[in-house]
């Protein structure tokens, strides 16, 4: 069996993962999310011109220049495929939603003749819901957090030594953190340049990261709980001994995972597009966390803990 | 070698092995009978077809996906319920009232299996409405959210009244009647056979059982509330006798023969039910709404407590009517008359009903405040079994039919401010109180000053709820709506009724709808990804592990069919994210076959024979699949604890697929790879990826 020196090589990784976390830490501080309506309130309208389509500034015109419409607040104009095209606006009433079906069918029929308005897919959210679901996914997110911490520790109070089982937990919650910074800092990119928005899945997204990153991380800890009392070598030779026999199952698994993520971003459909690509990047991280960041933490918790002792 | 057959019916390990995939396979079929139903229902019928219907297969039951509206196209609606002006106690009930009255209006809109929610969330209540497969959601917004409709009605007086000519033949109906019911009434007395009378001459339609069969008048047991005029004519007739003498009821004449008296049971318990006679004191406080004591909770305890330990059963009715709040006290002396179970509120029900006859318990607390009961006698329920013969005779209404006895005012919900529970001083029943803003007292004066005498009807979307008669004009912009119901049905009118006047105004806040077009769109992809995630997977575990990966694959495609199943049983409703949901986890799903082939190489690697290497395998991977599967399964719960519709879908499917893949796993693929002679593998170590040494 090949037998990688990982542990020993273990400031690279960490260096890796520390810029990375830094830099899209960073990204996230600087430039927070692009909010969906979910969370900001408002409106997406979604339709389908059945000819012609109006281009995106004959739209926000016709739109402002619309006395029945009035204001909407902020308007975003975006099209989708050949024929369809994506309406967001900050008013959230159905007075306002009627007015502006009614001025795309007046702008659609002045292109074509016959010329038709297909309403796709009408959302409006008013603005305090929005801010109930951010306190919610806040409120989800801690228990998550506990409870994997929680769990970890009583699945691991078996070995004690040389480090005490919680210790896997906070190194697990570690790699978690990491890989749920980096994802979020990745949207927080995308949203500024591409304007990429988030919306609740979103935050289901990063919740199911956080569960798949500390179900790859407990996979290679079970390992280690194996190796640990029959092993001949000391713990950081444990350690990275357990990584090499679990390093094809967890790329392995991961792959997998992913081959089915990738499969839903590619053909899933729009609307659930954002979310299987916030899958994708954070199980990718996870996958990479689990084997460089967490082990590695073990180690050196162990190391420092010696160094104390001396 | 023996075959198939032979080993399943053999003891020993192989035959236990054998024995287990028959039941697999077994569970497969069900499974796809389930989720293809359709598809095997239409094979069946194709081959009947073919075979000149000599071959029937036996059809299976259809059962459909529960889609979202995400992927059935239709409407949600969220209405913030805003109950700051509602006592806190009183808010769920409003909320509820809402939620009624809600319901009833989309009912009218006719929505295939409309739903319709309350829901607290963060102190604030919402009410959400779904509306499947509705297209047109602007009108929908428009009947819900318009202020039910309580409207006040008077007589209709342009009824049209029967003709000189109608009105004969009715009376020559009615003579007619009378003489058959005395016929029939002769032959009764003269000892005739009550059955064959009832069928030859009777008009209940009661008589003729659904397949069209005489049942001999029998009417089975009746008790006084099920019928009160029969109930009364039973209690005069012995048991085992009949009638001596014709009666008249709202429908004709009625013979009865009483055959049975009976003490009425419960049926769950075989306990006699039992009704109560008592009288109460009730002091009300503060939070109560209409309570006008002026006590806080603790001093109207303080003071309740104070008066049991004075009251005795001589000095009771004495202390309710110097003491109770409750309205009309002073005159009923609290008494409530005999009442059966579910008749009161629950908890003054529970005490009235468990405390001794002649005692005085108490303080009970209730909606209403604290109440000290004091039960004065109990008696059981009586039933009879009777058989009738009934002769019909006509009403007007049988010759002109239903004429509306109605006609509207303009006295409508939009003028009330509010509707609250009262008592009736005069005879202490329950009623509904209404209050009036100062347009709508003047019009309810003027109705009242033009129908003294005659009757006024209230209307609540379109059915009439009360009809009292105006006494005399009434100013002031109260009414009182008192009638034939009980503390229970006097609640829930008055929030019925708040809810028509709105005292909780609600507000759209959340609107979702997508069009039946996009809804089909996001299905198809989501198929297709399915598929194809499927197809990778299996390509890649085939690739990567060779024949245990077959197995595993095949394990998967079982997994697949038994979670589609769990869907459709449950049923679970199927959204876009909970299709996201379901692929994760067959990709999570292989993980536990890669855990269990990723050690059974090594064990293979250490030169283990198969079968050893295979237990070693499984024995080793299971703790690293229950931990890691663990806490998907936390996080997954944690979700469907605070999420809302869309999360929750996503964590419900994948809790569901990582459940149902822990047991395909360990169970399917564990038997499928035990199936396997290992003599067979070990001749082949390239079919499990191993180069032995």
């Amino acid at each position: 069996m090949t037998n990688y020196n990982i542990i020993g090589k273990r400031g690279i990784w960490l260096w890796i993962s520390g810029i990375l976390f830094v830099v899209f830490g960073l990204a996230l501080i600087l430039w927070r999310f692009k909010f969906g309506i979910d969370f900001t309130g408002g409106s997406l309208l979604e339709v389908k011109f059945a000819k012609e389509r109006p281009g995106v500034s004959e739209v926000q015109t016709a739109l402002a220049d619309d006395k029945s419409v009035g204001n909407l607040g902020s308007l975003i104009v975006q099209p989708v495929g050949n024929q369809d095209m994506i309406i967001r606006f900050q008013e959230s009433s159905e007075e306002k939603h009627l007015a502006v079906v009614n001025s795309l069918t007046k702008l659609a029929q002045s292109k074509t003749k016959d010329n038709t308005v297909e309403e796709l897919r009408f959302d409006s959210v008013g603005p305090s819901i929005g801010q109930e679901l951010k306190q919610k996914s806040v409120n989800a997110i801690f228990f998550v957090l506990l409870a994997i911490l929680f769990y970890i520790s009583y699945a691991f109070r078996k070995v004690s030594k040389p480090i005490a089982s919680w210790k896997y937990g906070m190194a697990a919650l570690i790699a978690l953190f990491h890989d749920a910074i980096i994802t979020m800092g990745v949207f927080s990119v995308l949203g500024k340049f591409y304007g990429m928005e988030i919306n609740t899945t979103f935050v289901a997204a990063i919740l199911t990261v956080i569960g798949y990153s500390v179900h790859d991380t407990i996979v290679v800890f079970d390992r280690i709980r194996e190796n640990l009392p029959k092993s001949h070598l000391d713990f950081e030779g444990t350690v990275n001994m357990s990584l090499n026999q679990t390093l094809v199952r967890s790329i392995n698994t991961s792959l997998t995972v992913l081959l089915t993520l990738v499969a839903i971003t590619v053909f899933g459909g729009a609307s659930i597009r954002a979310f299987a690509l916030a899958l994708t990047i954070g199980i990718a991280i996870g996958t990479y966390s689990s084997i460089f960041v967490a082990s590695p933490m073990l180690v050196v918790w162990e190391k420092w803990r010696q160094k104390k002792a001396h | 070698m023996p075959n198939i057959f032979q080993s399943m019916f053999l003891s020993g390990g192989r035959a236990k092995v054998w024995r287990i995939f028959s039941l697999v396979i077994l569970l497969l079929i069900v499974g796809l009978l389930i989720v293809g139903g359709g598809y095997y229902n239409r094979g069946a019928d194709w081959i009947a077809s073919k075979t000149g219907q000599a071959v029937k297969l036996p059809t299976v039951k259809e059962t459909p996906f529960r889609l979202g509206l995400d992927l059935l196209g239709g409407t949600q609606l969220i209405y913030q319920a805003d109950v700051s002006a509602v006592p806190g106690k009183d808010q769920p009930s409003a909320v509820e009232g809402v939620r009624d009255v809600i319901e009833r209006r989309v009912n009218v809109f006719g929505v295939a299996e409309p739903n319709v929610q309350t829901n607290l969330s963060a102190g604030k209540y919402y009410v959400m409405v779904e509306l499947a497969g509705i297209k047109d959601t602007a009108q929908a917004i428009k009947m819900i959210g318009e202020t039910p409709l309580l409207e006040f009605k008077e007589q209709n007086t342009e009824k049209r009244q029967l003709t000189a000519e109608e009105k004969k033949g009715m009376d020559a109906f009615n003579k007619s009647a009378s003489k058959k019911a005395e016929e029939v009434l002769g032959k009764v007395l003269s000892n005739g056979d009550f059955a064959a009378l009832a069928n030859q001459y009777s008009d209940d339609p009661a008589n003729v059982d659904s397949s069209g069969n005489k049942k001999g008048g029998e009417l089975g047991w009746i008790s006084e509330q099920d019928n009160p005029e029969l109930f009364k004519l039973a209690q005069k007739v012995p048991v085992g006798k009949t009638s001596t003498e014709l009666s008249k009821t709202s429908i004709g004449y009625q013979l009865i023969k009483n055959e049975e008296k009976r003490t009425k049971t419960d049926p769950f318990n075989n306990q006699p039910q039992m009704e109560v006679k008592a009288s109460h004191l009730l002091i009300c406080y503060k939070d109560v709404s209409g309570c006008e004591s002026g006590l806080d909770k603790e001093a109207a305890k303080a003071k309740i407590e104070q008066l049991k330990s004075k009251a005795n059963k001589d000095n009771f009715a004495q202390l309710v009517k110097e003491n109770s709040t409750e309205p009309g006290a002073r005159d009923r002396a609290g008494d409530l008359g005999w009442f059966g179970r579910g008749k009161m509120v629950k908890v003054f029900e529970d005490a009235a009903f468990s405390q001794k006859v002649g005692t005085i318990e108490g303080p009970i607390e209730s909606e209403f405040g604290y109440h000290l009961i004091y039960k004065q006698a109990e008696r059981k329920i009586d039933e009879y079994r009777i058989r009738n013969i009934l002769i019909k005779t006509q009403s007007e209404s049988d010759i002109v039919g239903d004429q509306s006895d109605w006609k509207n005012t303009e006295l409508t919900g939009k003028y009330m401010k509010r509707a609250s529970v009262e008592f009736d001083p005069n005879d202490n029943s329950p009623t509904v109180a209404l209050e009036f803003d100062q347009q709508g007292g003047e019009l309810f004066a003027a109705i009242t000053k033009r129908n003294v005498g005659k009757r006024v009807a209230i209307f609540l979307d379109g059915l009439s709820i009360s009809e009292p008669t105006v006494n005399e004009e009434i100013t002031g912009g109260k009414a009182v709506i008192s009638g034939k119901f009980d503390i229970k049905e006097a609640k829930l009118l008055s929030q019925r009724l708040n809810a028509g006047a709105l005292p909780v105004p609600i507000t759209l806040v959340n609107q979702q709808s997508v069009g039946a077009t996009l809804g089909q769109q996001s299905v198809n992809a989501s198929f297709r990804a399915g598929l194809i995630g499927f197809a990778l997977v299996a390509l890649f575990m085939i690739l990567f592990y060779r024949f245990p990966g077959v197995l595993a694959v095949g394990a998967l495609a079982i997994y697949s069919v038994l979670v589609l199943a769990i869907f459709k049983l449950w049923p679970v409703t199927v959204t876009l994210s909970g299709i996201a949901g379901f692929i994760m986890s067959i990709g999570m799903a292989v993980d536990a076959n890669v855990l269990i082939f990723a050690r059974l190489k090594e064990e293979l690697a250490f030169g283990k024979p198969f079968g050893a290497a295979l237990e070693e395998a499984f024995r080793r991977a299971w703790p690293s699949i229950r931990d890691s599967n663990a806490s998907t399964l936390i996080t997954c719960f944690i979700l469907i604890q605070f999420s809302t519709s869309v999360v929750k879908g996503f964590a419900i499917t994948l809790a569901i697929g990582v459940l149902v893949s822990m047991f395909t796993a360990i169970f399917i693929t564990r038997n499928f790879l035990k199936l396997i002679p290992e003599s067979w593998l070990e001749k082949r170590p390239w079919l499990v990826g191993v180069n032995k040494h």
